[in-house]
């Protein structure tokens, strides 16, 4: 909101003359018969035919301003009082009318004519004035449900309640149950009337365990060394190996991903990368490896630049607010950031409360006990947190981190330093100069551009391409001189991402601004100032602030927000993150809607043990490994996928777990899996992304095809999908037709959808073909030339199991027809082969 | 489904009904689940068999019921990216011409920031009145002045941003930041598709390249994939990955799809009841039937020599456009449900941002657009498609009346006021609705948000838009936003 006073001429002169004619009222007397007369016969009919559809006369009430009688006008709506009775002047209504302010242009389907406001302007400084019998049209219901009060009742919502540890029902159960899980489970079946199905077989086990645990499917080797141990804790070996595998980061480090919406490019026009954001995946991916308890997790992520001491992983750990989108050329800055606040709002409270706090950006929540105020108070606890800069282009002196040596010395202690980058040697002179030199020649290129073509040359990603197009326009040789010191540049760049090690991380200030409740969520329109605060229904006390000490880097409320979170009292983030742990395992959470504990939500369907299982994670010390090798060794998870009628019939959903379900498997597992059967699966851990080749088909739906995406050759290209750039507006078709998480929102929950585009890539794509040649080119090199050699083996490194004779006759009487019938090579009928085997639906979903 | 038994909160505004809740798939439960249990509700209006003629294949596309009866059935939007001026197109403003070359006062907002003063560039091209209605079309639109009579123009269209990248997103999923879905997939997801062998909902891109921000502009956005736009080519293989590789004849690939079949029947005899597992058999079916139907669609050889004429194929100018002209009715007639086709690509001149020379933008873009254009409308009105047809004109802004450097006739995007126009589906004919100001500046008269256009659509399409939701994290979203918006009841 620019200006809240209209300085209207028109108005005052209306005003002097409204005086002399003896109109103006107090505010509280009662309206004149003149007044009344002037009301209906001038300002009535104005309000009815452009204001009173939208602000009283129809069942929706827009703004909450109603303006079919005078205590609704003086009332107001969201924005306040529509007339200003002291001061006339500066009452809302005039500001609308006027069209003083860009945000505030009412009617919105065009302005009114100069008589018609000059009308209402008279009459707003009469004071308003509407006949005494003016009555609102329609009765405003109590805005929400009682869900929406903080009171008794909504206090004591199931999720808001202390976690109480249950006491483990004592069951006769003849065995089955071999951890509380199993007990807690079997209660509920017991009491429905049902019973589990038998366990799963060995192989349907160990393949349910390996994809749950490192996402990939075990080798025929592993498979033989398991069926071979009949020792008792055979199993359990298998779980503890697994989970000391540095892929099983690689595979729940991709769960935390989708709730933060990791990407590595800011959307929008230029859909820029974000520089050295990959740091960020590898500190999630490696804490998960190193059993990084949760709460510290949340703690780097959230305040690792407040930590006692703050290390470079930890600064690496708040790139988590460097993840979301960034519009490097704002229409409206303010909303901008606002949208960027809501974003830490968003992220945190769904994926680390539980709560759909971002509903309450606009309004109080409409279902949960949530005021808009509550949303403030949440987010101000970020308000320190500085805004993404990446420099227009992603590179030079606008970058957000800054050098990173640099800067992570105002925090790490040398030692530290240096044991974290101890090669730092790069000399900056070099490129200091070119930088210079192009910026020079920068500035005597833009002059000799024409009109749109001196935009786009603001930006480097597009210098080349207008250097080539525009060539001509340039003195002669520059443009070579140009490339050869931009070429340079990158060269120098390249070296110094090498030599330096720098992050997208956080940068804060100590005293950030008053926090005041946006009105309506309308960016720059303040309410009331707001402290940084927690959600009231839960009932802690407000929290306390020291005052930042000297030479403090940020405010130090995160700190405050994660001692919060990290609580014994907390109720929310252990129940939350024990049921992202049980959904990732089952298919489908305790509570089915993970990121919404609210009213909203769905119920648990299992309350107690998922008290159990959060007070168990706790009193473990937030430990991952130990959940889950608790939940793997339980009776319920071993569970086989059959079919049980009477079950079915009674619990067609499986929702009390009589059975374990069948999933298909992700994107990333899918992609991962096919590398695997041919061998080409490339296993590094960790580090920079990749950029494995995309179809010219796709390439072509960008502006620039091919822009920010540099194919990576052999090997590179077949590493593990996790690690594949992920860029906003350009993702791998294969990874998106299997509903890879969406990159600009939160995902709880991937869908699992089945559409023709899926097979049509999965039979046709350049990159299934090449990979169904090496496929049989491995099955050629590791089978012999015997058919029923290379079959046998297809189906095993497939299925992991052994196939059955009739399953390999079906395979050799395919490729014997299409060599004997269709004409076509043994090599290359193999490969079809290999194609069918790649297409299984055993292959892609999981018993 | 059975949901767990609990009380749930009383219906409020926040609140699913249980068909949106099935709608929504993000609870974890997979598509074809979905889909098969939607169909058992009688939801789906139809279901389609497998190719084996067996296997009831639900395809999540499947036609559904809209919420009251449509004009229309289907959208094309003619996208004009970069944004065409208004006043050099549509907006006729014959007080401007005279102030060419004058510095006036005027608040301006585009990519050069904002402005209170601004040098006028004077329109570049004659006006003169076109059809019964006397519609006056400037020089650059002759073929499409003579289809005035079916058009309805919105001269105060206003939009929140003057910037390409946001204001992109805000005209194709109304919002100024990625990660809502576009229109299309609103349009797919309320009403499926009628064709199973074609996408429902096509994009067609300029030779140039994509639109800046590429996929992002027909993303699903939280949606499911399956309602994301389809690129789809106009020469050589129309969807990616239709064709069997090179060499593999139908024969084989349908001995491997027969395979296939065989070793997943026995497979899914063990997962009784298994819903997902039968999709996927069914789904290979289906896409079995994709690559016979869908390069039927692009096959033009058949249409005759006139028809061709309409659409201009016969000259090097407007071939290409012409051809994706004829192409999209093709795909109107096969029952496609939502069609976005770009004029112009890549970057500046590559379409219509006319930031330098002016006149020789908008004659390049007009030149090989207009006869396609009307082509299209002509042709889809002897077939008689037209009337449930809804046809979209427009860009993602318009632009400035004033010049955005010190020389030459360039001008900088505007998204206080532009002009966009559409026809058939019930739209009215040969009506002009809203006014800029006396110098095509800015709306002030029944000025129409981006909303009002979404919103227009939908309900021509029998979609209540105040009503079309999709509940994602823990809100019901519309494709028009949060507060209830009216379609354009003047030209419906």
């Amino acid at each position: 909101m620019t200006r809240l006073i209209p300085t209207n001429l028109l108005a005052t002169t209306l005003l002097l003359s409204a005086m002399l004619t003896g109109l103006v009222r107090a505010a509280d007397a009662p309206a004149t018969p003149e007044q009344v007369k002037f009301y209906n016969d001038e300002v009535r009919p104005i309000l009815v035919k452009n204001c009173l559809k939208c602000h009283g006369g129809e069942k929706r009430i827009r703004g909450d301003l109603d303006l079919t009688f005078r205590d609704g006008v003086l009332k107001g709506g969201e924005l306040g009082p529509a007339v200003n009775t002291q001061k006339p002047d500066a009452s809302w209504l005039l500001v609308a009318i006027g069209y003083e302010d860009d945000d505030l242009q009412m009617p919105p389907k065009g302005k009114l004519d100069a008589a018609k406001i000059a009308t209402l302007t008279k009459w707003v400084k009469m004071g308003a004035p509407y006949p005494p019998d003016a009555k609102p049209k329609h009765t405003h219901a109590e805005a929400g449900d009682d869900n929406t009060k903080i009171n008794e009742r909504t206090r004591n919502h199931w999720s808001f309640r202390p976690i109480v540890r249950p006491a483990v029902p004592a069951l006769r159960d003849g065995g089955w149950v071999r951890n509380p899980i199993d007990a807690f489970i079997l209660q509920r079946l017991t009491s429905a009337g049902l019973r589990p199905v038998k366990p799963a077989d060995k192989v349907s086990l160990l393949r349910r365990a390996y994809y749950d645990l490192i996402g990939l499917p075990p080798t025929p080797a592993q498979v033989e060394a398991f069926l071979k141990d009949t020792s008792p804790d055979a199993y359990e070996k298998v779980i503890d190996q697994l989970l000391a595998s540095p892929h099983y980061g690689e595979k729940w480090g991709r769960h935390w991903l989708d709730l933060v919406h990791y990407a590595e490019s800011n959307s929008f026009e230029r859909d820029n990368p974000k520089p050295d954001v990959w740091r960020y995946r590898d500190f999630v991916i490696r804490a998960f490896n190193e059993d990084m308890p949760y709460d510290q997790f949340i703690r780097e992520q959230l305040a690792g630049d407040e930590l006692e001491t703050v290390t470079p992983r930890s600064m690496i750990a708040t790139g988590y607010y460097r993840l979301g989108l960034w519009d490097d050329e704002s229409a409206d800055p303010p909303k901008s950031r606002w949208d960027e606040l809501d974003d830490w709002v968003t992220v945190t409270g769904q994926g680390v409360l539980g709560l759909t706090l971002n509903c309450a950006r606009c309004h109080s929540h409409k279902i949960d006990p949530l005021p808009q105020e509550d949303y403030y108070r949440f987010l101000a606890f970020f308000r320190d947190v500085k805004s993404f800069q990446n420099g227009r282009d992603g590179h030079g002196k606008g970058f957000n981190q800054g050098n990173f040596h640099r800067r992570l010395a105002e925090h790490v202690k040398p030692d530290d330093l240096k044991k974290y980058a101890s090669q730092i040697t790069f000399d900056d002179t070099k490129l200091n100069q070119l930088d210079a030199q192009l910026s020079r020649w920068d500035k005597e290129i833009a002059d000799k551009l024409p009109g749109g073509v001196r935009d786009d040359w603001k930006f480097e990603s597009n210098k080349l391409a207008v250097l080539k197009s525009h060539a001509k326009l340039l003195p002669k040789g520059l443009k070579g001189r140009y490339e050869k010191a931009f070429n340079e540049r990158e060269q120098q760049r390249a070296a110094r991402a090498n030599a330096d090690v720098r992050v997208l991380a956080i940068s804060a200030e100590r005293n950030p601004p008053v926090t005041h409740v946006q009105i309506r969520g309308n960016a720059g329109v303040n309410g009331k100032a707001v402290e940084p605060g927690f959600p009231q229904v839960l009932g802690f006390p407000e929290p306390k602030f020291d005052a930042p000490k000297d030479g403090a880097r940020s405010a130090g409320r995160r700190t405050v927000l994660v001692d919060w979170l990290f609580d014994d009292k907390n109720p929310l983030v252990a129940r939350v993150i024990v049921n992202r742990v049980w959904q990732h395992h089952f298919g489908r959470g305790i509570v089915a809607s993970a990121n919404d504990f609210g009213f909203q939500g769905d119920r648990p369907t299992h309350p107690h043990l998922l008290d159990w299982l959060a007070s168990e994670f706790r009193s473990q010390g937030w430990s991952f490994k130990k959940l889950h090798k608790l939940i793997m060794t339980s009776s319920t998870y071993r569970l086989s996928a059959s079919y049980d009628s009477t079950a079915y019939g009674k619990d067609p959903n499986n929702l009390l777990r009589w059975r374990f379900d069948v999933r298909r498997l992700t994107a990333e597992e899918i992609r991962d899996s096919v590398l695997t059967m041919n061998g080409r699966l490339h296993t590094p851990i960790y580090g920079k992304s990749v950029y494995p080749p995309i179809p010219r088909e796709v390439m072509q739906g960008q502006s620039r095809p091919g822009a920010n995406w540099p194919t990576s050759g052999e090997p590179d290209r077949y590493r593990r999908s996790i690690y594949i750039h992920v860029k906003r507006s350009l993702l791998v078709p294969m990874l998106e037709d299997f509903d890879v998480a969406d990159t600009d929102n939160t995902c709880p929950v991937r869908f699992a959808t089945t559409q023709p585009t899926q097979a049509l890539g999965m039979l046709n794509s350049e990159f299934i073909l090449d990979q169904a040649r090496a496929f049989a080119a491995r099955l050629r090199k590791e089978a012999g030339n015997d058919v029923r050699d290379q079959v046998a083996q297809a189906l095993r490194l497939a299925t992991q199991r052994t196939p059955q004779a009739s399953e390999i006759d079906r395979g050799i009487k395919l490729i014997d027809e299409l060599k004997n019938v269709d004409g076509i090579s043994a090599d290359k009928a193999l490969e079809y082969y290999c194609l069918v085997v790649l297409n299984l639906n055993e292959f892609v979903y999981l018993d | 489904m059975t949901r767990p038994t609990h009380d749930k909160p009383r219906a409020t505004f926040c609140n699913r009904t249980r068909r949106e809740f099935l709608w929504q798939a993000g609870a974890g439960f997979t598509g074809a689940a979905l889909t098969g249990m939607l169909a058992e509700d009688g939801f789906l209006a139809n279901q389609a068999v497998a190719a084996d003629g067996a296997t009831p294949f639900r395809n999540p596309l499947a036609p559904r019921k809209p919420h009251f009866e449509p004009k229309a059935k289907s959208v094309i939007f003619l996208f004009m990216y970069g944004g065409p001026s208004q006043v050099d197109t549509f907006d006729y403003k014959p007080k401007l011409y005279p102030l060419d070359g004058k510095t006036i006062d005027v608040k301006t907002f585009g990519r050069g920031g904002h402005k209170n003063k601004g040098r006028v560039v004077g329109p570049k091209w004659k006006f003169k009145k076109y059809g019964q209605c006397g519609k006056m079309v400037s020089d650059l639109f002759p073929h499409v002045g003579e289809c005035v009579d079916d058009i309805a123009f919105i001269h105060s269209m206003y939009a929140e941003s003057p910037i390409h990248g946001s204001a992109m997103f805000m005209m194709n999923s109304g919002r100024l930041v990625s990660g809502s879905p576009c229109m299309g997939s609103w349009v797919t997801y309320g009403l499926g598709s009628v064709n199973e062998n074609l996408p429902g909902h096509i994009v067609m891109l300029d030779p140039t390249g994509g639109p800046i921000s590429g996929a992002k502009n027909w993303s699903s956005g939280f949606m499911p994939a399956q309602y994301q736009g389809t690129i789809f080519r106009s020469e050589g293989e129309p969807i990616l990955n239709l064709k069997p590789p090179a060499g593999m004849s139908r024969t084989t690939q349908r001995k491997l799809l027969d395979t296939l079949k065989a070793y997943n029947d026995e497979h899914a005899a063990k997962h009784i009841k298994n819903s997902d597992l039968a999709a996927r058999i069914a789904s290979y079916e289906l896409a079995y039937k994709m690559q016979m139907h869908a390069p039927e669609a692009t096959d033009i050889s058949g249409e005759p020599d006139h028809i061709k004429v309409l659409y201009g194929l016969d000259d090097p100018k407007t071939a290409n456009f012409g051809r994706r002209m004829l192409l999209t009715r093709r795909l109107v007639e096969r029952g496609v449900r939502y069609i976005q086709v770009y004029a112009g690509g890549n970057h500046n001149d590559n379409n219509w941002d006319a930031h330098g020379d002016l006149e020789k933008n908008h004659n390049y873009h007009a030149g090989r657009t207009d006869k396609p254009i009307a082509g299209l409308l002509k042709d889809l009105k002897q077939r008689g498609l037209l009337e449930s047809t809804i046809v979209v004109w427009g860009g993602e802004f318009g632009r400035q009346p004033t010049a955005e450097y010190a020389k030459g006739t360039g001008r900088d995007h505007n998204s206080y006021g532009f002009t966009m126009w559409m026809a058939g589906g019930g739209i009215k004919g040969g009506v002009s609705v809203g006014q800029t100001d006396e110098l095509g500046a800015h709306a002030v008269e029944d000025r129409f948000h981006v909303k009002n256009l979404h919103a227009t659509v939908l309900q021509q399409m029998g979609l209540d838009p105040n009503h079309l939701s999709y509940f994602f994290g823990g809100l019901n979203h519309r494709l028009v936003g949060v507060e209830d918006t009216e379609p354009m009841n003047q030209i419906i």
